[in-house]
Order: C-alpha cells, then structure tokens, then sequence
C-alpha cells in the first residue's frame, strides 16, 4: 500500500511530504525523505517485549508487571525525575507532566541539554521569529549560525531556504543569500555565499561586533574579532543590511559554547538591531521532531517550558538548579522515568552514573545505551509509523503525525495511563 | 597533545541513533576527526586509536581526517563517547560544557570499547538484543 503525505518523526522539520510504502506491518520503501528519514521509516530493530533486571541479568516480563514495577518505584521515590519527552507526541506529554505533579517530581525534556539557553534567552528579550513559510517565500538571505542543517536537518535547505523556491523568491539558488557561520568547515558552509569561520567561543565577540557595524559604529570595530576579519564582518553586515526579508536560524554551537544564552541573547538584539533597517527573524534549529511541543505543552500546563519542579506542591522552573544534568550531578533524584530518549548517551558521564546507581525506568521503542543503566524497560509503537498523535513542527507550527500500520504495540498515552492511574489510586 | 574538542551531529551518527549497539552507530561515535597536520605531528594514521581524556574523563577513540577542522580542534559527534570527556557542570544555566572542551589525545594500542562494555563501567548491566 502506498501512503502519501507522511509525516517524518524524526527531526525538527517535520517533513510532511513522504510517501511510504508499506506491506502488512512492514515498511518497504521512502520517497522524499532524506536519509535520516529513510532510516527512521525502514529500521526494524525494536525491543521486542518489556524487560526486567533481577539479580545482574536481564529477563522478558509482561506489560502488566512491568507497568505496576514502574508505578511502585516512582510512588517509592522522595525525588523522582521524568526526563526525556521530545521523542513522543504531545497527548503522552500532557500525561507525563500531570503524572509529574501527582509525584511531586521533576520532570524535564530533552531542551535541557539543546535549546533550552535559547529559551532563557527568549524569556529576556523576546523571539522574533516566524513560521519556514514566510522564510520560503520571502526571505533573500540566510543566516546559519552554528548549525549544520545538511548533516542535522538535512532538507531544511530544499524545502525552506537555499535551494526552496517561493512565492516572492522565485529563483531561490540565484536570488538567495546564504551566510554560515562555525567554528570549523562543513557540508552547509561548502553552500553559503559568505562563510565566516569563528574562532571556537569568539560567537559572542562577533555577534557584538555586527551589532556595531549595524548600529553605525564599525569606525570602534578592530581589525580582527574572534578570527573574523573586519573587512568580512562589514560585508555580512551589508549582506543583511540590503535583505529585502533576512532570517536567521542558530544551532548548538551557539547554545552549547561559552556564553551559552548570552550568545542567543546576542543574537536576538543583533536581529532587533536589523529591524531598525529591513525585515529580519530569528528562529533555533529545533532537533528532536518533537521537542519544540514538549515545550509548548509544559509550559501550557505549568508555564514553564523545561526543568519544571513540582516537590513544592507548586511548578517552580530555575535552570541550573531544576536541570536534569544538574539534578543528576547532585545525585539527587532517587528514581528516575526516561520516556522516548537517551540520557545514557547524551548527558556526562557523571550523570549517566546516577542514573545507572538508582532505579532507573526506559519507556522507549529501541534499546539504546540508557537501556543497560536501567531496571526496566518497556517498549511502545513508534510515532508517525504504528502510533499517531500532534508534535510541534520547529517553528511552532503543530502537525498531526500518521499511523500507517498497526502492531501488536501499546503507544505512549497507553502505558502513561496506566502509570498515572495506579499513581492515582495510591495517592488517593 | 592538547586539543579542544567539539561536539555535533552527523549523517551517519543521525543514520544509526536507534541502532546503538551496531557496529556503524559505534563506530561514527568513537571517532575523533582531526586536521591531516595534528595527525602527522601526534603520529598517528586513519584508524589509529588514541586515548583522549577531558574534564569528564578518558576514552579510545579511533582517528580520521578531515581538512575542514582548523588545527587544534577536534571534532567527535555527540553520543556516549564524546559525553565521557564533558564535565558535568552547568554554570547555572543547565547546559554543560558540550563544545570546546579542553582534551589531551594521545596514541594508544588498546582499541574502543563497545556501548555495552561503556554502560557497564557506568555501573550499568549490557542487555544483549
């Protein structure tokens, strides 16, 4: 059977132009995707059943014993953490955050260790940004900023940007202008008409020194800022000067590296300041497909995006203090719920150690590496393949993934459910 | 040798991420790329292992080319390996140090270890699939 109009759930783009051909429960080909989804769709390796560690071995458990066993260990926890989110859809996260506030847990997304400086920077200054359509069909120049879309997000640059054509951008490869700016060279900087290298953690100095260049004092600009000469730091300014539509889309190397949300901050005034000339947005490259709705979702309910601590009985959000890495760098929580990522592989070492040293539960399809730190783990239906639900597409725009066969597999909301109402029942 | 290290995703570690106990996700994780004239001067070719150890602690890595990194910056994408040289301080911000890390690499002869071996030494219990 042939399914057009696909969902992909893997990256932030949510790519909604695939057409999947499936055979009963299996998916036999991927046309529009990108390699990324072309692995995603086509992957068959799944944990095949719930699992238990007893006694230093691994063991098959059923569903019901598996869910119960999660139950207890959470409503044993004095501080138990739910971490993860961004890899389900935004039905199982509202779940996750009630079950949050029933524990009195901590519960945090994976925004935490990605985008979450660029939240707190938002929360100072604001976001001025817009949907990809508008960049699509307005935007005349580019700017990637530590990022790499054709490794992380590999079609933003057909369907949005370089190679995009749109309404008012008729011959996007011709009229677009397209500025990348890394620490180091690249597959997307090889594309861009300006490539400006920065010297690793000088993001912040250059930032400035647009924003001067912008302001109408270049004449204090030296001859050399993080690397970047003047000469070219005044030809970017002028590039995005003469922008009829500028847009600029950062990644982690501005979250992640020294400054961390003062760089974003940064940013975003320097894109204030263009909007004293011309017409100028500024948006993150969202990683996770879903990621971008488990801040929406927090913050809905809690009005808090990530990091949100309900052990007061009230939500309370201080990053640094509420933040997963930080959580886990204290060895504070004494349980913790993982629900569709990967914490063993993406936080420190330090951290991962915690987690290996207490109860640790994985809901999640694929056995990764949080898998051997954990007590339990119970698979569930992959989203946009054997589960449907809405995720948030990275420029806040919500998409209805679909479900194109049926297995045997509970979803997310399922298993949630079932947690949250022996919770329930407990707390009374 | 000193180096500072980055972090960030590739096409292959992208490829692989719900596969991480396959040879292919393993091997992209435990590479360390590097500029063609660090690797002539720390004596090593494509493939050598080397030892690199960072604030968060020591790893093998094996080595490859690529001209695109400036000298003195190294690049390994994000996953267990890398995470084992991050510290785990957040300066109050929640985000650790992910990028220009501060490392010392070094050739070794033992050879990387595979992700369950990794979890184990966490403390962890390798589930075979």
């Amino acid at each position: 059977m042939r399914i057009e109009d696909v969902v992909c759930p893997f990256c932030g783009c949510l790519c909604d132009d695939l057409v999947v051909t499936v055979d009963g429960t299996t998916v036999t080909s991927v046309e529009n995707g990108c390699t990324l989804a072309t692995e995603k769709f086509l992957g068959h390796e799944r944990l095949p059943h719930p699992i238990r560690r007893r006694n230093g071995s691994w063991e098959k458990t059923s569903y019901d014993d598996a869910i119960r066993k999660t139950a207890e260990i959470l409503l044993e926890a004095e501080r138990p953490l739910l971490y993860g989110w961004s890899g389900t859809f935004v039905e199982a996260q509202t779940i996750g955050v009630h079950l949050a506030e029933l524990l009195g847990a901590v519960i945090d997304n994976t925004s935490t260790v990605c985008h979450g400086p660029s939240i707190m920077a938002i929360q100072e200054v604001g976001h001025p940004g817009c949907t990809l359509g508008q960049v699509k069909n307005r935007a005349d120049v580019i700017v990637y900023w530590g990022a790499n879309p054709i490794e992380a997000h590999p079609r933003h640059m057909s369907r949005y940007t370089t190679f995009a054509d749109g309404f008012f951008v008729k011959s996007a490869f011709r009229e677009r202008k397209v500025i990348v700016v890394d620490i180091r060279e690249t597959d997307s900087s090889e594309v861009a008409d300006e490539f400006v290298k920065v010297t690793p953690g000088g993001d912040y100095a250059v930032l400035s020194a647009l924003r001067m260049i912008v302001r109408g004092r270049g004449d204090l600009v030296p001859g050399r800022v993080s690397g970047v000469t003047r000469e070219q730091l005044f030809r970017v300014a002028e590039i995005c000067l003469s922008a009829r539509f500028g847009a600029i889309f950062f990644g982690l190397g501005l979250t992640m590296s020294r400054g961390k949300y003062k760089n974003i901050r940064n940013a975003i005034e320097l894109t204030e300041e263009l909007n004293r000339h011309t017409k100028f947005t500024i948006s993150p490259m969202r990683g996770h497909w879903n990621v971008y709705g488990s801040n929406e979702v927090f913050t809905w309910i809690t009005g808090y995006p990530y990091a949100v601590d309900f052990s007061r009985g009230i939500a309370f959000y201080n990053p640094g203090e509420t933040t997963s890495v930080d959580i886990l760098r204290r060895k504070e929580c004494d349980a913790c719920l993982v629900v569709s990522s990967d914490p063993g592989a993406h936080f420190p070492r330090a951290c991962a150690e915690h987690l290996a040293s207490i109860p640790t539960v994985q809901i999640d399809p694929h056995v990764n590496a949080t898998t051997h730190l954990s007590r339990i783990q119970i698979p569930v239906a992959v989203t946009g393949i054997d589960a449907e639900g809405t995720a948030y597409r990275m420029d806040g725009v919500p998409i209805r993934t679909r479900r194109l066969f049926s297995t045997g597999y509970p979803d997310d909301v399922a298993v949630l459910e079932r947690i949250y109402a022996l919770a329930k029942e407990a707390k009374g | 040798m000193k180096f500072l290290m980055t972090t960030g995703r590739t096409i292959r570690q992208g490829s692989s991420v719900e596969r991480k106990n396959s040879p292919e996700y393993i091997g992209e994780a435990s590479t360390v790329r590097m500029n063609p004239v660090d690797m002539f001067e720390l004596l090593v070719e494509e493939g050598n292992a080397v030892r690199t150890t960072g604030p968060g602690g020591s790893v093998v890595m094996r080595v490859r080319p690529d001209p695109g990194l400036p000298r003195g910056l190294v690049f390994v994408c994000l996953g267990p390996y890398a995470n084992i040289l991050v510290g785990s301080r957040t300066h109050g911000t929640g985000m650790p140090d992910f990028k220009t890390i501060p490392v010392d690499i070094e050739p070794t002869g033992d050879a990387p270890l595979p992700l369950s071996a990794l979890m184990r030494e966490y403390g962890g219990v390798p589930y075979e699939d």
